[in-house]
């Protein structure tokens, strides 16, 4: 593993997690031939060095203007690296439609559930087990703005790993069935 | 949505905001008013800057004074509060003991009333700020019955 | 490749998991995160921060002055010292030198402080590590042990980072150096969690530089509390100041540094206390020793007359470069072994407030203690000594001369 990406929709906190992980060194470089600019830097995973990119916000994999397809771009071309989605806890919903693209394009994935703090104030409890349960790859609760949680996401990062969305699929519902209407 | 609205939490921040303020503003000035000092020592300057962002804490969570975030301001404003009084406290605690006789032969420790008398008037601004600030226990002991 | 969903499909499947995972109106908030985010965020952070530090200084200056001046300046300049003095008055010169000090200082007309004056090593040697340094140390000590168990600490670093990144140092180096503020050997330790070695050998070579002890400390507050405060604004000068410098001019890499931010608690007072004693325990074991020794090296010096010979020797020296009188000589010759003895042997009476302020600074940056020295050696490679070495000789020149300099242009 050498490179680490930051993906995630606008707002859900990214570069302030980015900062955290790498912003001292960082620099600015702008995508070749477009006017989309990224946040680029180094972290010490495992004792080793790797990139850390803050990719340009994306809704999801399918671009709606420059900046996204950008983003597409960076993952398409990083098929090795770790992809840490970021999601924003008080709307997981949005978030995790990216996630399953992600899933489903046979990245590496760990999920990031950003903006706990919002998530609490808006009496909203995720059931970060559960979830992980069903989605087969880590999944870690920070609050990067208060610095919490970082030290776990980052020691989890090396059990990101590909996922079937078959076996998905099939794990949703699997206990309780409450997902037989919708 | 809750009802985060307080009138008597609220009238409780406007007051002792403005009281931290002024107080803040005194320890600049220094002097002495009664029971009420203010001894310009080496960290009369900092009082003043923690009682003046103590208060303007207090004032900026008036509104919605029972939202989760608004209390968390007014207990950090009292810690503020509390620290710097309880400095105070400590101070007269600490020149309380010793006698601060220097010949052999002479007591080491103060006697009954040269120790009461040290917990006397005049008080330093923070003193005053304490017992009203401990309001807001009050507020953290409901919250903590209601859940 | 497996099959892709559709867009309908996906989401769907999303649907389906929030449906098990999110719960609407279950979480209630707590205080504990809002006071959490009331003190990183900057606006409300730093006046927090501002009064967590006056409470660490005030409670400190208070704890340190209750026991020295209440009771062991009494106890040693009054009981101690005057009964040692009668009851050795019929040992050899030389041997009532070390032991006992000067004799002079027990003469019917001498007026001084004989704590300080005697000077041997079971009157000045057992006054200053049991009479002012150990209140000083175990004040902070406990502090710093509330503020770690509370969980203020690692969020102190977290509010930091963001000014701190602007010079290009780190939120987290706030953890080493407040630890160093009680004694600089676990500051060094406090370093290991730092990931490269550039960031730990920064990082060391400015705590061993411009961060002074709690013995250093205690001792300021007992001889000159006037100027403690210049004293540490112009160290964090220093230490800001070259710490950008060092980390323009190093080659490599210093990346982010992650630190466990627990939620605040209630800490437990035997844990704290616990803490507070082993350290204590600790520095009273390195520390005694080698105030002790440095007591007897230096009015060893005195009766043989070698003391006067390094001073003059090094008079010229001194009073160019850093416009320092000569009787600052002894207290250079032990600051390599202890600098809380160093600052008590600085002849304070004759020199200028200027003469004295820069003598502390001097003092400060020459040389760690023997025990960080040591400690020096197990963290760090020789290439890596030989530069904090040159690190700090390079210091001692830049800051003594424009200190000097200003001094010069200021008249004083």
């Amino acid at each position: 593993m050498n490179k680490v990406l930051l993906m995630g929709q606008a707002n859900v906190g990214k570069s302030v997690l980015f900062n955290h992980l790498a912003g001292a060194g960082a620099t600015v470089s702008n995508y070749p031939g477009t006017t989309v600019d990224f946040d680029k830097g180094h972290m010490m995973l495992q004792g080793k060095k790797v990139d850390v990119i803050d990719v340009p916000g994306t809704f999801s994999l399918q671009p709606k203007d420059r900046a996204e397809e950008v983003a597409v771009k960076m993952l398409e071309k990083e098929k090795g690296a770790t992809v840490v989605c970021v999601i924003d806890s008080s709307k997981v919903e949005r978030g995790l439609y990216l996630a399953l693209e992600l899933i489903e394009k046979g990245h590496s994935v760990i999920i990031d559930l950003n903006m706990a703090d919002v998530a609490e104030n808006a009496n909203i409890k995720v059931d970060t087990e559960r979830l992980e349960d069903i989605l087969g790859v880590p999944v870690v609760t920070t609050v990067a703005i208060r610095g919490e949680g970082l030290k776990e996401l980052v020691s989890r990062m090396g059990e990101a790993m590909p996922a079937g969305i078959e076996s998905i699929t099939k794990r949703v519902g699997g206990k309780g069935g409450t997902s037989t209407h919708s | 949505m809750m009802n985060h609205k307080s009138t008597f939490g609220s009238m409780f921040t406007v007051i002792i905001g403005i009281a931290a303020l002024g107080f803040g503003i005194l320890e600049f000035v220094g002097g002495e008013w009664g029971p009420l000092t203010v001894d310009a020592g080496m960290f009369t300057a900092w009082r003043a800057v923690i009682l003046i962002c103590a208060g303007l804490i207090y004032l900026s969570s008036v509104t919605n004074f029972l939202d989760v975030r608004q209390l968390g301001k007014t207990v950090v404003a009292s810690i503020m509060i509390w620290i710097v009084a309880a400095m105070d406290i400590w101070a007269m605690i600490a020149a309380s003991i010793p006698s601060g006789a220097e010949e052999a032969g002479e007591p080491w420790f103060a006697s009954g009333t040269e120790f009461l008398a040290a917990y006397g008037p005049p008080y330093m601004p923070a003193m005053y700020l304490l017992l009203p600030s401990l309001v807001i226990l009050y507020f953290v002991g409901r919250r903590r019955l209601a859940r | 490749m497996e099959q892709a969903l559709t867009v309908d499909q996906r989401w769907d499947l999303v649907d389906k998991i929030t449906k098990e995972t999110v719960e609407v109106g279950a979480y209630e908030p707590t205080l504990r995160d809002a006071i959490a985010g009331v003190t990183v965020r900057p606006l409300t952070g730093i006046p927090f921060a501002i009064a967590v530090l006056y409470g660490f200084w005030t409670f400190f200056g208070e704890f340190a002055g209750l026991f020295t001046d209440g009771f062991f300046v009494r106890i040693f300049g009054t009981h101690w010292i005057p009964w040692l003095a009668e009851r050795l008055a019929g040992l050899p010169d030389w041997a009532f030198v070390i032991l006992v000090g000067d004799r002079a200082v027990f003469a019917e007309e001498f007026l001084g402080d004989s704590c300080f004056a005697a000077g041997g090593v079971l009157t000045t040697g057992l006054f200053m590590p049991f009479g002012i340094v150990l209140w000083a140390v175990l004040a902070l000590f406990l502090v710093l042990a509330i503020l770690e168990d509370t969980g203020y600490l690692p969020r102190l670093a977290v509010l930091l980072d963001t000014v701190m990144h602007k010079i290009g140092l780190h939120g987290f180096a706030i953890v080493p150096t407040l630890i160093s503020l009680g004694c600089n050997v676990p500051g060094v330790t406090a370093c290991r969690p730092l990931e490269t070695r550039k960031q730990r050998f920064m990082m060391i070579a400015l705590l061993g530089v411009f961060v002074p002890c709690g013995a250093q400390i205690g001792m300021m507050e007992e001889l000159v509390p006037g100027l403690i405060g210049w004293v540490f604004l112009t160290l964090a000068v220093g230490y800001l100041g070259f710490g950008w410098v060092l980390n323009k001019i190093l080659p490599g890499e210093s990346p982010e540094i992650l630190m466990d931010v627990p939620p605040y608690q209630a800490p437990q007072w035997s844990n704290i206390l616990r803490k507070t004693w082993m350290r204590t325990q600790h520095f009273l074991l390195v520390a005694v020793p080698f105030v002790l020794l440095g007591c007897a090296i230096v009015m060893a010096l005195y009766t043989t007359g070698a003391m006067d010979a390094i001073a003059g020797g090094l008079e010229g020296f001194l009073a160019t470069v850093f416009g320092v009188p000569a009787s600052a000589t002894p207290s250079l010759v032990v600051g390599f072994l202890r600098k809380d003895l160093a600052i008590g042997l600085l002849p304070i009476e004759t020199m200028t407030n200027y003469q004295v302020f820069k003598s502390v600074i001097l003092l400060t940056i020459y040389f760690p203690c023997l025990a960080t020295f040591a400690m020096l050696l197990r963290e760090l490679n020789w290439k890596e000594i030989l530069g904090t070495l040159g690190f700090l000789v390079a210091m001692i020149f830049v800051f003594g001369g424009i200190l000097n300099l200003i001094g010069m242009a200021g008249g004083w």
